[in-house]
């Protein structure tokens, strides 16, 4: 029985990767979990030069979420590269880089800084926060930007490119044409939600940037039903992110489509979310007599359409 | 950071209720009861399921490293705290720690004056034991806005040296704000002292205040909402500025805190760290940063 999966020409020994900004760098986990149970890892959004983010508050608990306006806070590429890398390269796990930029210069130019680092298998663009004023999600917003971004990244690497699309747009499947377009490998589906939150009695927004992405369990229909549409859209493979603590979880994004998923919010909830949903996707896999978890990819029966899993791309 | 924090599922092993809104709730984790140190905290929520999404920090109040318990001060005010409120014994809650710096010790020439606000008592119960062991009787100032306000007042008296309470309606001990008992102490004592705070932002900040006048050494526990406990979420972050640091940087409460000192916290209303405009006051005129 296999969990392993591929995607954009990585192998990944099961298909549960850490979501970026929820996972830090990784390193910080180390002690508390074994790095090594997971899939991968997608680091926090890193530009060139270290930034310090939102004021705060910036989070906010709402039914079944959380919304936060973290605003990117990071110390960097180059820190990241010289002091962190070497410490996850002690674990057997796949490390995604989540790239961003305020220009598109820069994203090619922290994908060139990457490119030249070991250790690093892919490359996430992070064209979809919604908690920053430049970049973000005024890449993501405009299918013609993100062609630009990604094509930009493109030209600067040959590690694997996987934008991070947002769901704050009328059709999803647009951006994901256009990334795939642009020379993407791979898509991350989805970042989180533009939301709001008001304290009632101060009738002020209770995250000091105001908005905030929202992820959690509140958005899992959303997000499946996102990464379903864009992984109908294009031939090269989506990985399914947004509210996922549970194995059943998972398994509506790789029912949809996705070839693996990320999880997000759910490790600050739990730390021992990947145990659990490891060992009940093995229990999954018995019970429906399968030999791997790739056989789940694209099952959907959805009435009227063809099951993914039947088209020519997904044998 | 002491001991390395480890996640559990954890039973419930005993509850008092203290009198609406708060209990005392005992778990069984023997990490956290053998290394948690004061001024440390757990990331617990009560059982299993999705609601309410998050984990909420308290401090350790006191821990039995024999029976591999320990014990958490919970005020109920919302859906986290209430269901930890509720639960009965057996039942089970998810918990990470410790977690956290705790106080650090006084040096031998410093009095420890602890000032707790409300149920910003919780981390001093465990401190107390800690100074007493070492032979170190700290004071305590402990205020509230009324009597209700001061939960675990009669579980001191008897292992503490000193007992200030205050309340600013006079309903329990002096009336007033338990920074004004403070200043009286230091008024009558001119020995060299050390600040430990925790409660209300706003008591914290008097207290850091007044650490600056009387030139006194301040750490301060301070309670933002937090999301992961880990340094991940990046929810938690403050705003702090070390005597060397020209501008001020989030740090997360949950790995670099929650305990800090004082001057260098950036409070709010104010543009800089105590720490730093003491050491550009010091600075030449001209010399660089």
């Amino acid at each position: 029985m296999s969990l392993a999966v591929e995607v954009a020409g990585i192998r990944f020994k099961n298909p549960l990767i850490a979501a970026s900004g929820t996972f830090g760098y990784g390193v910080e986990y180390e002690g508390i979990l074994d790095l090594s149970l997971l899939g991968g890892i997608v680091s926090k959004g890193l530009y060139m030069e270290p930034r310090e983010g939102c004021p705060t508050p910036r989070i906010a608990e709402t039914p079944s979420g959380l919304l936060n306006a973290i605003g990117l806070q990071g110390i960097g590429i180059r820190a990241f590269v010289r002091d962190v890398l070497p410490r996850l390269a002690r674990h057997d796990t796949v490390l995604l880089v989540n790239i961003c930029g305020d220009t598109v210069e820069e994203y090619a130019e922290v994908a060139r800084v990457c490119e030249e680092a070991t250790g690093i298998a892919g490359l996430e663009v992070n064209i979809s926060c919604p908690n920053v004023e430049k970049g973000g999600l005024a890449f993501g917003g405009d299918p013609r930007m993100t062609y630009e971004v990604v094509a930009a990244v493109r030209r600067a690497t040959r590690l694997p490119v996987i934008p991070k699309l947002s769901p704050n747009v009328a059709d999803i499947a647009v951006f994901a044409r256009a990334a795939e377009e642009a020379g993407a490998d791979a898509l991350s589906c989805i970042n989180t939600l533009v939301g709001l939150a008001i304290d009632v009695e101060t009738r002020r927004p209770r995250l000091a940037f105001g908005t905030g992405g929202l992820s959690g369990p509140a958005i899992r229909p959303i997000a499946v039903r996102m990464a379903w549409q864009a992984a109908r859209a294009v031939r090269i493979p989506v990985m399914g992110i947004g509210g996922i603590s549970s194995a059943s979880d998972a398994l509506e994004f790789l029912i949809a489509g996705c070839r693996a998923v990320q999880i997000g919010t759910a490790n600050f909830v739990d730390v021992g979310v990947y145990e659990r949903i490891l060992a009940d996707l093995g229990a999954y896999l018995e019970r429906h007599r399968l030999s791997g978890i790739n056989e789940v990819v694209g099952t959907l029966e959805y009435p009227g359409l063809p099951r993914l899993c039947d088209s020519e791309v997904y044998r | 950071m002491t001991g390395m924090a480890v996640n559990r599922i954890v039973p419930l092993v005993a509850r008092e209720a203290l009198g609406d809104p708060y209990a005392l709730l005992t778990f069984r984790h023997r990490e956290t009861a053998r290394e948690g140190r004061a001024g440390q905290f757990v990331m617990i929520k009560a059982g299993l399921s999705a609601e309410p999404p998050l984990r909420r920090p308290f401090s350790i109040l006191s821990t039995d490293p024999t029976a591999e318990t320990f014990t958490l001060l919970v005020k109920a005010i919302g859906p986290g705290s209430g269901a930890l409120c509720g639960l009965e014994p057996t039942a089970l809650a998810q918990c990470l720690g410790p977690l956290g710096r705790p106080f650090t010790t006084p040096p031998a020439e410093e009095e420890a004056l602890l000032v707790a606000g409300g149920y910003g008592i919780a981390p001093f119960r465990l401190f107390v034991e800690q100074l007493l062991r070492e032979d170190r009787p700290p004071r305590v100032f402990y205020g509230g806005r009324t009597r209700a306000d001061l939960p675990l007042l009669d579980r001191f008296p008897p292992v503490v040296a000193e007992l200030f309470p205050a309340t600013e309606d006079g309903s329990l001990g002096r009336r007033g704000r338990v920074t004004e008992r403070v200043e009286e102490w230091l008024d009558s004592h001119r020995v060299p002292a050390r600040l430990y705070a925790c409660g209300p932002e706003a008591m914290l900040q008097a207290v850091a205040r007044l650490a600056e006048e009387r030139d006194l050494p301040a750490e301060v526990s301070l309670d933002p909402w937090m999301g992961c406990g880990v340094g991940t979420c990046l929810g938690c972050v403050v705003s702090i500025q070390g005597a060397e640091e020209e501008r001020a940087h989030y740090r997360c409460a949950c790995t670099e805190g929650p305990v800090f000192d004082a001057a260098r916290v950036v409070w709010p209303g104010e543009s800089a760290s105590r720490a730093w405009r003491a050491a550009v006051s010091h600075r030449p005129a001209g010399a660089p940063a």
